[in-house]
């Protein structure tokens, strides 16, 4: 921090950002051929990692999807099941 | 709009990546009041699971995309107060002024500066996370715990067996400070917590609104990390956490439970109340019962948000 900018200098340095995803040890995948598109799942994930798309199609995104399960649970198609990680790769 | 519809459109301004564990209640919850507060707004976090969990920002960084503020475990409710009456003063009675705490900061070190501010009627919506106990700091019991809790200062013993009190019922306490507007929610009835949290930020343009949440933690009371929302349902089928909510000083029961499902049912399937005693089980569905009846009978009428 070379010179100040502002009053405070919380948020300086913009936002705090933990990479969730690699806590995951399984991640949920979507049959988009028993989906319904009710939104249930979105509504239910904690951190916002079900998303509706630009096809106008509810979508999980793995960026930050910390792999909890809850909205497998909670699906009321069973659309969603929990896939072992493999790996390093938590892309 | 239907509350999916409103929720797959309102932005989050929490940042994406927080520490709160996997299938954190509290994380939930924390997203779903600001969405809905949205951009015009201003929070306090107190210390507590969520105030740990880097949404308030860390060294230089901040963490969310709306000021927050972190005031200490005793003084959220002062010190939104002063922050409401600078918003009043400048004109600026159009900023939402929000808290989201813990049952901690809430009904135990936060209650006396909770109480003035709801007393004054100030212009918040203040919402607590009850996860019953200390969650962030080792779980320790609070006055919200459940008797028969297994925490880490009520262990189970030769000389204890889990907590041995009965839970503080807070948000009866706070609907009697003659609020703008008290409800409680849990966020399995989802379409019923994002109606409750759009009147209660409607409500505290007017005066204090209060809004007690039921925030299950899979890391404190020891459930599959994938099972939080089917035990906030059976806390609420159970008659264990009620849904009601009071506005106009009417109570109204927003959930109208008519096969309430056992208390043994509610806890079978939670960790903390492992060792809970044949005594224990029956004084918790008796105090259940009890709470109930004298909730049904403050409520003139039954309409159900879902
Ligand atoms: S809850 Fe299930 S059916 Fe509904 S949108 Fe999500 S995946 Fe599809
Ligand atoms: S596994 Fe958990 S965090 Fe990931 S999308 Fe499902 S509910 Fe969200």
């Amino acid at each position: 921090m070379s010179e100040r900018k502002h009053i405070s200098p919380i948020g300086q340095e913009g936002l705090y950002v933990l990479d969730t995803a690699s806590w995951r040890t399984h991640r949920p995948v979507m049959d988009k051929n028993t989906c319904v598109e009710c939104g249930i799942c979105l509504s239910y994930c904690p951190v916002n990692s079900i998303i509706f798309n630009d096809e106008n199609k509810y979508e999980i995104t793995y960026n930050y999807c910390k792999g909890c399960g809850i909205c497998a649970v909670e699906c009321p198609k069973k659309s969603i099941s929990m896939v072992a990680e493999g790996g390093e790769d938590h892309g | 709009m239907n509350y999916i519809q409103t929720l797959r459109t309102a932005k989050d301004v929490v940042t994406p990546g927080m520490s709160a564990c996997q299938g954190c209640g509290a994380e939930l919850i924390l997203r779903r009041v600001l969405q809905l507060a949205g951009q015009n707004t201003i929070v306090c976090v107190p210390p507590g699971c969520l105030g740990g969990s880097g949404v308030v920002g860390w060294d230089y960084q901040t963490g969310m995309e709306i000021p927050v503020h972190i005031p200490l475990l005793t003084n959220t409710a002062s010190y939104l107060s002063g922050v409401s009456r600078m918003y009043q003063r400048k004109g600026r009675g159009d900023v939402n002024i929000v808290c989201v705490a813990g049952d901690g900061a809430t009904a135990d070190g936060g209650f006396q500066s909770l109480s003035g501010a709801a007393e004054r009627n100030e212009k918040i919506l203040y919402i607590c996370y009850d996860n019953e106990g200390y969650m962030n700091t080792g779980f320790q019991r609070s006055s919200t715990t459940t008797l028969g809790s297994h925490t880490s200062t009520t262990p189970l013993g030769s000389v204890i067996s889990g907590k041995e009190q009965q839970q503080k019922y807070l948000p009866l306490i706070m609907s009697m400070h003659n609020l703008s507007y008290c409800a409680t929610a849990s966020p399995s009835h989802m379409a019923d917590m994002v109606a409750k949290i759009e009147k209660g930020l409607a409500w505290s343009k007017e005066g204090f609104a209060y809004i007690h949440m039921f925030s299950p933690c899979p890391t404190g009371w020891l459930y599959d990390i994938d099972q939080g929302i089917q035990i906030a349902r059976k806390a609420v089928q159970s008659n264990f956490f009620p849904l009601w909510e009071m506005e106009n000083r009417k109570y109204r029961m927003t959930y109208d439970n008519k096969k309430p499902i056992s208390i043994a049912d509610f806890v079978k399937d939670i960790g903390k109340f492992r060792d809970l005693s044949e005594q224990d089980l029956a004084a918790i569905q008796s105090m259940v019962d009890d709470r109930y009846e004298k909730l049904k009978k403050l409520s003139s009428e039954a309409d159900c948000n879902e």
